[in-house]
C-alpha cells in the first residue's frame, strides 16, 4: 500500500510543477505584452536614432555638396583623427568636465556640511538653493550673459570695476570665456550635489560623532576618518551622474558664447553641433558625436569600476 | 589607582528650554567603583552621564573628575571612554580598526596599537573577529566591539549607557557577569546607565536612583534595598515590586482592613501612613490580615500569588511550601522589621 502512495504522491507532484510552469510561462507572455508598447517606444526613441547614427558616420553625406554623398567607411573617423579640431574640441571637454565636477563636488559638500550645523532656516536654504536646478540651461546661460557678465552693466563686471580690476571682457578673452562657462555650470549644478550630499550627511548617525570625539578625534579627523568614507559611495554617484551630464552640455554654453571666441569653449557637443548643423556635414558630425559617445562610455567605465573598487 | 577616576557632581542642572532635565544633581564616585545611574526612562540618567562624558553641557553646577574642575572642558580632553547603546561603532571600518582608532587618534606608535588592540579583543573574546566589519557581527558581538573599542586605551573612565539593553535575556545575564568581572580585573572606575534595577542590583558598588531630574537615594544595592527612603525608590526596586497600601498609624501598629500589624516604629498618636511591604517578606500566617488569592504566577523556584486584601491588589512570594489554590481566602503577616513606613504627603520614609 504504501509505495502505491508513494507513486501517486510524485505524481500529482510533478502534475504540480508541470501546471506551475505553464502558469509561469503565461505570465511572462502576459507581462511581455504588457512591456512591448514602453520597449517598443524606447527602441525608436533612442536605439534606432543611436543606430542611424553610428550608420551615417560611415556616410559622406554632405547637405552643402549633395553630388559628393556616398558610403565611405571609416573615413569620416580617419579624418576626425587628424583634425586639430577635434583634439582641441576634446580638450575643451575634458577640462570643462573635470573643472565643473571637482568644482560642484567641493562646494556641494562644503555647502552641505554648513548647512548640517544650521539650526534655523536649513528648509528656506534648500528651497533657495534648489532654483538653479530648476531653470532651463538655455534661460540661465541668458541670464548671465546678459544680466551678469555683460561689460559695464552685468553685475559680475560692475563688481569688479569697484574691486579695482576694471572692466573685462569675459565672453570675449579666450581664458576668461572658459572660465566663465565654468562658473555658469557649477553655479547651477552645485545644488544638485549639495542636496544629494546633504541627505547622505542627515543619515549619518550622530552617536558615531560622539564616539569618535570621546575617541579624541579632532574636526578635521572626524572629516577626514569618519565623515568622508561614509559619504564616499554618495560622492562617487554625484561624480558619475555631473560627468555624464556634463561631457553632453550644451545648451549654457551655446547660448553664452556659441563655443567663442573662437574655439576656446567649443566642447566637442558643440564641435559636432557646427559640424552637422551650421557647415551641414551630417556624416563627419555623426562621426563626431559617435566619439563623443565612445568618451562617454569609456570615463563612466572608469567611473563605476572605481566605485566598485572598494 | 589612588584618586584616579574619581567624580564629583556639583549642583548640576540641565534646562531644556522650560522642561528641566536635571534639577540639582550631587552625587560622588570613588576610584574604582563600579557606581549604576538607575532609573525609569526620562529621569535623567542618561543626561547625567552626557555631562560626565562632555557631550552636553550643564545649565548649572560643576563636575569634577579627580579633583579638576572639567565643567567647561572638552570631551575630547576628559579621557574618558564610553559605550553607547547603540554601540556607535564605525560602520566603514573592520573591528581592528574600529578599536585601534582611539590609539591612532593618540598617535601611539603602530607596534604598539597592535599589542594593545590584540589585547583588548582577547579580553572581550572577539580575537577570532578582527577583520570583519560591525555590520556583519551579531548584536552581542558588536557589543563585545564596542567594550573593547572602550578598554583599549585604558581612559581614567569608563562610561556605560545600558549597554545591555540590547541583548536578549540569556546573553544579557551572561554579559552582565562578564562586565563585572572585567570591570573589576581592570581596576577602573565605571558608571553605568540603566533602566533595569536588576542591572544595578547586581552590577553596582553603590547606585544613585534617579526620578524626574533628582536623585532620590544614593548607596549600596542592598541598603537602597532593606531602606528605600521614599515610595517612589520602593515601588522601583525589587521585583515583584513592593507592596504598597494607604493605612493608619496608631501607637506603633498600622491598621490595614481593619487588621492590626506590628511595626518597629516607636511612636505615640495616630496618623495616616503608605505601609509597604515586600512580597517576599510577607507569610502565610494563620492569624493575620485576611486576603483572598487571586492569581498564581509559577516562576518556577518561587510563586507569586496575586492577593485581593479588601480591595487593595497585594503580591506575596511563596517558596514551594504547601501553596493554596486560586480562590482560596489566606492571611498573610509579617514582621515587624519588614514594614516599611511612608509619609503620604511627603512620600518620603518615616
Amino acid at each position: 500500500m504504501k509505495p502505491a502512495t508513494a507513486t501517486a504522491g510524485i505524481a500529482t507532484g510533478t502534475a504540480a510543477s508541470d501546471l506551475g510552469r505553464v502558469l509561469a510561462q503565461r505570465e511572462r507572455r502576459f507581462a511581455a505584452a504588457l512591456l512591448a508598447p514602453a520597449f517598443m517606444a524606447l527602441l525608436a526613441t533612442t536605439t534606432f536614432p543611436l543606430l542611424f547614427l553610428i550608420g551615417t558616420s560611415a556616410f559622406r553625406m554632405d547637405l552643402a555638396m549633395p553630388f559628393a554623398d556616398g558610403f565611405v567607411g571609416l573615413e569620416n573617423y580617419r579624418t576626425l583623427l587628424t583634425d586639430d579640431r577635434f583634439w582641441s574640441s576634446l580638450l575643451v571637454s575634458l577640462v570643462y568636465t573635470g573643472a565643473t565636477v571637482v568644482l560642484q563636488v567641493a562646494l556641494g559638500l562644503a555647502l552641505a556640511l554648513l548647512v548640517m550645523d544650521m539650526k534655523r532656516g536649513q528648509g528656506w536654504f534648500r528651497v533657495v538653493a534648489i532654483l538653479p536646478v530648476v531653470l532651463s540651461p538655455a534661460v540661465v546661460g541668458m541670464i548671465w550673459r546678459t544680466f551678469m557678465l555683460a561689460p559695464e552693466f552685468g553685475i559680475v563686471d560692475y563688481l569688479a570695476i569697484n574691486a579695482g580690476l576694471g572692466s573685462k571682457n569675459w565672453l570675449g578673452d579666450p581664458l576668461l570665456a572658459m572660465i566663465s562657462v565654468i562658473v555658469i555650470h557649477t553655479w547651477q549644478w552645485t545644488p544638485f550635489a549639495f542636496m544629494v550630499l546633504l541627505a547622505s550627511l542627515a543619515s549619518l548617525p550622530e552617536d558615531i560623532y560622539e564616539a569618535a570625539r570621546l575617541d579624541r578625534a579632532s574636526a578635521w579627523q572626524r572629516f577626514r576618518r569618519i565623515t568622508l568614507p561614509l559619504l564616499r559611495p554618495a560622492i562617487v554617484m554625484v561624480v558619475i551622474m555631473r560627468t555624464m551630464v556634463a561631457l553632453t552640455a550644451f545648451a549654457a554654453i551655446f547660448t553664452v558664447t556659441g563655443g567663442g571666441p573662437g574655439t576656446a569653449t567649443e566642447i566637442l557637443n558643440l564641435y559636432a553641433y557646427r559640424k552637422s548643423f551650421t557647415e551641414l556635414s551630417i556624416g563627419y558630425g555623426s562621426a563626431l558625436a559617435v566619439a563623443l559617445l565612445i568618451v562617454t562610455l569609456l570615463i563612466s567605465g572608469v567611473l563605476f569600476a572605481l566605485r566598485r573598487a572598494k | 589607582m589612588t584618586g584616579r577616576g574619581q567624580v564629583r557632581f556639583e549642583d548640576i542642572v540641565k534646562m531644556h528650554g522650560e522642561f528641566s532635565a536635571l534639577k540639582g544633581v550631587s552625587f560622588d564616585i570613588e576610584p574604582g567603583e563600579f557606581f549604576a545611574l538607575l532609573g525609569p526612562s526620562g529621569s535623567g540618567k542618561s543626561t547625567t552621564l552626557r555631562i560626565l562624558a562632555g557631550l552636553d553641557a550643564p545649565t548649572s553646577g560643576r563636575v569634577f573628575i579627580d579633583g579638576r574642575d572639567i565643567t567647561a572642558t572638552d570631551a575630547r580632553d576628559r579621557d574618558i571612554a564610553m559605550v553607547f547603546q547603540s554601540y556607535a561603532l564605525y560602520p566603514h571600518m573592520s573591528v581592528y580598526e574600529n578599536i585601534a582608532f582611539p590609539l591612532e587618534m593618540a598617535k601611539l606608535p603602530v607596534a604598539e596599537i597592535d599589542v594593545a588592540v590584540k589585547d583588548a579583543a582577547r579580553k572581550v573574546k572577539i580575537e577570532h573577529l578582527l577583520d570583519r566589519k560591525p555590520g556583519q557581527l551579531s548584536g552581542g558581538q558588536q557589543q563585545r566591539c564596542a567594550l573593547a573599542r572602550a578598554i583599549v586605551r585604558k581612559a581614567r573612565l569608563f562610561l556605560l549607557d545600558e549597554p545591555l539593553s540590547n541583548l536578549d535575556a540569556k546573553l544579557r545575564m551572561e554579559t552582565r557577569a562578564e562586565l563585572k568581572k572585567l570591570q573589576r580585573s581592570l581596576g577602573v572606575t565605571a558608571v553605568y546607565v540603566t533602566h533595569d534595577q536588576e542591572e544595578a542590583m547586581t552590577l553596582a558598588d553603590r547606585m544613585a536612583v534617579f526620578m524626574a531630574g533628582e536623585i532620590q537615594q544614593v548607596g549600596r544595592p542592598a541598603e537602597i534595598f532593606a531602606k528605600p527612603n521614599s515610595i517612589d525608590v520602593a515601588a522601583f526596586i525589587g521585583s515583584p515590586p513592593m507592596n504598597l497600601l494607604p493605612a493608619r498609624l496608631a501607637d506603633g501598629d498600622v491598621i490595614i482592613a481593619g487588621h492590626r500589624l506590628k511595626t518597629a516604629m516607636q511612636a505615640a498618636g495616630e496618623r495616616d501612613v503608605v505601609v509597604g511591604i515586600r512580597p517576599g517578606a510577607l507569610r502565610i500566617a494563620p492569624d493575620g490580615l485576611k486576603a483572598r488569592v487571586e492569581l498564581i504566577e509559577d516562576l518556577g523556584d518561587t510563586k507569586v500569588l496575586d492577593l485581593d486584601c479588601a480591595g487593595t491588589a497585594m503580591r506575596i512570594r511563596v517558596g514551594d511550601e504547601s501553596v493554596p489554590p486560586e480562590g482560596a481566602v489566606i492571611s498573610i503577616a509579617a514582621r515587624p522589621q519588614d514594614i516599611h513606613l511612608f509619609d503620604p504627603a511627603t512620600r518620603r520614609r518615616l
